[in-house]
């Protein structure tokens, strides 16, 4: 049967609010994973930033430093074998470009000892010194955090020969300064392209989202019962969604149909029967007043009613289980089952009813297990529909009795099921219609006209073939032949 | 070394004898609120700027105590964990500038100090409030010849006239002022032939050097000395103002131009009146007491309309001295010893070695 939902009802206006609210959204989700990735990347920024403005500073400060050491270290030089600076006004000029920088120095030579400048500064470099090379070190001096120049180099004249060594310090307020602003200005830029990449995913976000809300649109405003495929245009991205949904719409249709000309079957086979059945209740009724009226006639006409009433339920039984197996075959998937039994089981049931009419059903098998996948309940009702049409149509000759036989046989590939009679048999010319709905080969035979189509169907969705031969002498075959099931793994 | 030793030891005698000094004090004796002013600034121009500030803060009272510039260098460092005074300001610009590279002084800010032009204040913590040029005051009828106009005319003049000449000049001794030093090194750094020059003619006539401004421009009244070279242009344009005898001339060549600053020192016992007092002397109001009573030179162009009294221009170009770290060059220990060594050989003070 179709699943449905327990209660149809549409849900209240707060109901639906709740579950709205409680729904993880879409939009959200990606907008957080935007920002995130957008703030993690923004804040590396930041940091790189941070680190490259010091840098600069210090690049741009040390040039300075190093200038003014170099001038410094111009103007050492050996007076009566006494090594002497005379510290040159411009190089302190150069470094009050540093406008608000303190300024430190120390002028030794390692021969001599203090030459000038401040005399407890530090005059040993963190890394092992190389003459004639300036190197550049923070420092804590005076209270505060000093960058310093520092640099050694051999003073000869042919006299004395002296190593003289000069450490030249500024504080690091200008650098900050600089590299403050650099990294604020910096800081700006990433935040802006931040903000407006963010903004970008929002409005990006609600233009992805759109054709989802075209189609919610499209199918709220929909009249009922309309079927037809959503034919809005739609991007790529949600054009599965919308075959998927017109794939839904059209399997609903065909089910629909289904019902519809089910109900119009139903109709069309149970008007006749209760037609006549109104017919020979009139009949039976005017009986009474008629001059011919007996009692043998009475019963006779009752018996009729009868009769008919039977037909009348055979007819709803079969339209039922047509019903069934119909839903069975769209709703049901077909599993591994034997087929040896609903054969069986549908000979049993209808081995009595046949002989009551004065055919004998005889099943012929000598298979233990025959294995394919189907619905047994399917496969039953088709041997009944193949079964009772065989005897229906068995030559009732009162002398010699009919005889209906059921054989199944194993070949390479496929389970052979015959259902042998030896009636008047079909004429090729019908034998191609014998299948359509409501068509009937005899109208002087009971019968419905729609089990042989039910078997086609049934035949159809398992992918079974069915055949008519003639049976010898005379008489009508019907074949069905159904795959057997192969086991994965099988080497066949 | 020796030179260094018997430097200090003056110094710290004179240290010495400048703490004994009393100060003057102003304002109500019996106000708690004490203001100690160290300053090498002379009380005849400071007296009406400190008398208007008692009148403003009734509640304070100011101590005012005059030291040398060179003294007052070595006491604030002498005394920089416990100082007595709360602002000092000196002219000794350079020495002031050591001060506060050294980290000898504080902070202060207000909007008297973000109102001042960067080129007269550094770090926030030193302030200039005056601008003044650096002259030279003539006896008019000591002096021989015409009035110089600048340093190559009193040269001529020098030479022409050696015998007037000859113990009749006068300027600061080096060693022992601040101020001296740093103009005498400003001088050498503008020009330096013409104070090579200069020095070779003081030396060669027997130059008088003094300690302070005041003597010298009482010696030039009296007629003792014909001329004074480099004295501070407020002094000297009171005195010439008053006494005919005396011309003030601004040197044609160049004029150098000196800022008096003030600092207050890293642990001053009321550093919140000392930076009231600095805002008072950076206010519209004493600015223009300055140059309207012809105390000081403010530091302040816009205090200063041509219209007002005793406002003077230098004829020639102006050598302003920077409040930047390039004083610091002049104080260098090496290049200080050296300088003063050949001022006193140029003087001949001590022998040629």
């Amino acid at each position: 049967m179709w699943q449905k939902s327990p209660n149809h009802q549409s849900l209240s206006e707060e109901e639906e609010s709740k579950a709205l609210k409680k729904a993880p959204s879409l939009r959200f989700r990606f907008i957080l994973a935007g920002v995130l990735v957008i703030g993690i990347i923004a804040s590396l920024a930041i940091n790189l930033i941070f680190d490259y403005s010091q840098k600069l500073a210090d690049l741009s400060y040390d040039r300075l430093l190093r200038s003014a050491l170099l001038q410094m270290d111009e103007n050492v030089g050996l007076i009566r074998n006494e090594v002497s600076i005379d510290i040159p006004w411009s190089a302190f000029a150069t470094l009050a470009q540093a406008e608000e920088d303190r300024v430190f120095y120390k002028v030794e030579s390692l021969e001599q000892g203090f030459i000038t400048g401040y005399q407890d500064l530090n005059s040993f470099p963190p890394n092992p010194p190389v003459l004639d090379q300036i190197q550049f070190y923070d420092q804590m001096f005076s209270g505060e955090m000093v960058r310093f120049a520092w640099v050694q180099r051999y003073i000869t004249d042919p006299e004395t020969a002296q190593t003289v060594r000069i450490i030249l310090g500024q504080t690091r307020l200008s650098r900050e300064e600089m590299a403050a602003a650099v990294t604020q200005k910096a800081v700006e830029v990433v935040v802006l392209i931040a903000l407006v990449a963010i903004t970008l995913i929002i409005i990006g976000s609600h233009l992805v989202l759109r054709p989802l809300h075209r189609i919610e649109r499209a199918l709220e405003e929909r009249v009922m019962g309309d079927l037809t495929p959503i034919d809005i245009n739609t991007p790529k991205e949600t054009h599965h969604l919308k075959v998927a949904i017109n794939h839904f719409m059209a399997r609903l249709q065909a089910n629909l149909e289904q019902l519809e000309n089910y109900t119009a079957d139903a109709a069309h086979q149970l008007r006749t029967p209760l037609a006549s059945l109104r017919a020979l209740a009139e009949n039976a009724r005017d009986i009474g007043y008629s001059n011919s009226a007996s009692p043998e006639k009475q019963h006779q006409a009752l018996e009729s009613i009868v009769q008919q009433c039977d037909t009348l339920s055979q007819t709803v039984t079969l339209l039922l289980n047509q019903a069934v197996v119909s839903h069975r075959l769209q709703t049901h998937r077909l599993e591994l089952m034997d087929l040896l039994v609903p054969i069986t089981a549908s000979c049993r049931e209808q081995a009595l009813t046949a002989l009551r009419q004065g055919v004998h059903l005889s099943l012929e098998c000598e298979l233990k297990e025959s294995l394919i996948l189907g619905d047994s309940f399917s496969i039953q009702q088709m041997m009944q529909n193949l079964i009772e049409n065989a005897v229906r149509y068995s030559q009732q000759d009162q002398d010699a009795p009919a005889e209906v036989i059921v054989q199944v046989m194993e070949f390479d590939l496929f389970y052979r099921i015959k259902v042998i009679d030896y009636g008047e048999g079909i004429p090729e010319s019908e034998k191609e219609r014998v299948f359509e709905r409501f068509y009937r080969g005899r109208y002087d035979v009971a019968g419905t006209g729609v089990g042989l189509s039910m078997v086609r169907d049934i035949v159809n969705h398992h992918s079974a073939r069915v055949n008519i031969l003639n049976t010898e002498p005379k008489g009508t075959t019907f074949q069905v032949d159904f795959a057997k099931h192969r086991f994965d793994g099988d080497n066949q | 070394m020796r030179l260094f030793h018997i430097l200090l030891l003056m110094v710290i005698l004179q240290v010495g004898r400048a703490w004994s000094a009393e100060p003057v004090w102003f304002g109500d004796k019996n106000n708690t609120r004490m203001l100690y002013i160290n300053s090498a600034l002379d009380l005849a121009s400071f007296e009406p700027i400190l008398t208007v500030f008692v009148a403003l803060y009734p509640d304070i009272k100011v101590a005012y105590r005059d030291v040398n510039t060179l003294d007052l260098y070595y006491q604030t460092i002498e005394e920089h964990k416990q100082p007595e005074a709360s602002l000092v300001i000196s002219s000794a610009m350079d020495l002031h500038l050591k001060l506060v590279n050294d980290g000898y002084a504080q902070t202060y800010q207000s909007n008297f100090t973000e109102r001042l032009s960067a080129d007269f204040k550094w770090r926030d913590q030193l302030f200039a409030f005056s601008l003044e040029p650096i002259v030279m005051l003539v006896n008019k009828a000591a002096f021989p010849g015409d009035i110089p106009e600048d340093r190559q005319s009193l040269l001529q003049t020098i030479r022409q006239n050696e015998q007037a000449m000859t113990k009749r000049i006068g300027t600061y001794d080096i060693r022992q002022s601040g101020v001296g030093y740093l103009l005498a090194s400003q001088d050498a750094r503008q020009a330096d032939v013409t104070w090579g020059r200069l020095l070779e003619a003081f030396g060669s006539h027997k130059v008088q050097t003094y300690c302070c401004t005041h003597e010298i421009i009482d010696d030039v009244a009296s007629g003792e000395l014909a001329i004074g070279y480099n004295l501070l242009g407020s002094y000297v344009s009171q005195r010439a103002r008053d006494d005919d005898r005396l011309t003030m001339i601004l040197p044609k060549d160049y004029t150098l131009m000196l800022m008096r600053a003030a600092l207050i020192p890293k642990s001053a016992p009321n550093p919140t009146d000392a930076g009231l007092f600095l805002d008072f002397l950076l206010s519209d109001s004493a600015q223009k007491m300055m140059q309207t009573q012809g105390l000081l030179f403010p530091i302040r162009p816009d205090a200063n309309t041509p219209n007002d009294p005793y406002v003077v221009n230098a004829p020639g170009p102006t050598g302003v001295i920077e409040l930047d770290q390039q004083l610091l060059v002049g104080r260098d220990y090496a290049k200080q010893k050296r300088f003063i060594r050949n001022w006193e050989m140029a003087l001949e003070i001590i022998a040629e070695p």
